[in-house]
């Protein structure tokens, strides 16, 4: 199976000229095959082979995620996304402004490309399918709730199954393996939501290490990760229909993870009772 | 209406890859850098596709010279549908066709003569640009 690209183009900003940069070293060494963006969103069809055949890789640059964005309206399912500007946060460097890479920029395009190129090539699509994961019975549908009611707003809150940090989150375990997701209370605070950013598969997250993120009319959420282990899968069907979330609070998940310390993650997180007395706490205060 | 007008956009194609976007690239950031940094702004076209409404509204106000790398001329189109004013558009290939023994480069990296090529429409576009900016009948 074949490697496609779909990098942002950012001809604005470093972390775009960094992202294009990626894409033009995995052309070149990967023998991946390049989506414009533009040609994308303007005929779709001329890649609809490439995507629905091969690994697609987006590289975004910046927050805005136009590559991301440009490959959801494709409705193609990229195996990883790489969003620069995050990874220039998270390894605590700046980029220099200058649009042309400097050395610095062009060592560091080098070493994401070698990322994704060392995860990415281990990873198929199979691989990352449902072979890999416990049945969806083992995560059970939650069926019993308390509802804090406050003014006109109702927030439910599932009392067995679910444990939840400050951030909003939870999580529900089957096994060794959990899933992510936000809780109605933050979701009906975000109001609509119109996109969900899931973490790549394959990273190592920290307990309230960021685990994705949740775009809405009204803000930017980052989902605190409840729980620390390595994501093994993500919800495509919320990646396509990021409304869900609005509809299906704890059964639209966002990240699946191999948990890698749950007896300690544990004693941070809350039930849902307890949970229910900080909703009501929040929403009094907001 | 001059006075609603900010700077001219030049807006490049944003083709990854091959020699032809890059070179309308390099293009676009030789004029908004060197050649006219006070009269022209780059803008990105994949913003604009993405309707980004800030960068709409900047091509909406705002003259626009387009440098595409193809005959697709995905800058120029992007920017009619956007609903901006074209003042100038460029198109990489056909200048390549003066250029028919000279070697550009690749879609990463610009020869000499790539460079040589990358000035003369960056050159080009900085003198429209200053005769849209100041103003004068677009040729």
């Amino acid at each position: 199976m074949n490697y496609v690209v779909l990098a942002c183009t950012g001809l604005d900003k470093p972390e775009g000229s960094v992202a294009r940069e990626v894409a033009i070293l995995l052309a070149e060494e990967a023998g991946a095959a390049i989506v414009c963006p533009v040609v994308l969103n303007r005929t779709p069809a001329r890649y609809k082979k490439a995507l629905a055949e091969d690994r697609l890789i987006v590289v975004d640059g910046c927050a805005t995620r136009c590559a991301s964005k440009l490959a959801a309206a494709a409705q193609a399912k990229p195996v990883q996304k790489v969003l620069i500007s995050g990874v220039v946060k998270a390894a605590g460097r700046a980029l220099d402004p200058e649009l042309r890479l400097g050395a610095d920029a062009l060592e560091l395009a080098r070493k994401i490309a070698d990322d994704i190129k060392a995860t990415g090539a281990a990873a198929s699509k199979e691989a990352l399918g449902a072979g890999q994961a416990p049945a969806e019975a083992e995560f059970e549908s939650p069926s019993d709730f308390t509802v804090v009611v406050h003014e006109k707003y109702e927030f439910r809150i599932p009392l067995s199954g679910y444990f939840f940090n400050a951030n909003d989150v939870w999580v529900q375990v089957a096994g060794t393996r959990a899933r992510v997701g936000i809780s109605d209370y933050m979701q009906q605070r975000l109001t609509d939501i119109t996109y969900v950013d899931p973490p790549e598969i394959g990273t190592t997250v920290e307990q309230f290490g960021e685990v994705g993120t949740v775009e809405s009319t009204k803000a930017n959420f980052e989902v605190v990760s409840p729980v620390s282990g390595t994501v093994v899968r993500i919800n495509e069907a919320v990646d396509d229909a990021p409304e869900s979330i609005n509809e299906d609070p704890y059964g639209a998940w966002i990240a699946e993870l191999e948990l890698s310390a749950w007896e300690e993650d544990r004693a941070l997180l809350v039930d849902g009772r307890t949970y229910a007395a900080d909703v009501e706490r929040k929403a009094a205060e907001d | 209406m001059r006075e609603d007008r900010g700077k001219v956009l030049v807006i490049p194609c944003s083709g990854i890859g091959k020699v032809h976007g890059l070179l309308s690239r390099e293009s676009a950031y030789l004029v908004t850098d060197e050649l006219a940094p006070d009269e022209t702004d780059v803008v990105c076209l994949a913003l604009l596709v993405r309707e980004d409404e800030e960068t709409l509204a900047k091509v909406r106000v705002n003259p626009c010279i387009t440098i595409d790398g193809c005959g697709k001329a995905c800058a120029q189109k992007n920017v009619e549908i956007a609903g901006g004013q074209v003042a100038s558009a460029v198109q990489v290939a056909k200048i390549l066709t003066k250029h028919r023994d000279s070697q550009p480069g690749t879609g990463s990296e610009l020869t000499e003569e790539g460079w040589a090529i990358s000035r003369e429409i960056a050159e080009a576009v900085a003198e429209e640009a200053s005769r849209v900016s100041a103003g004068q009948e677009v040729a």
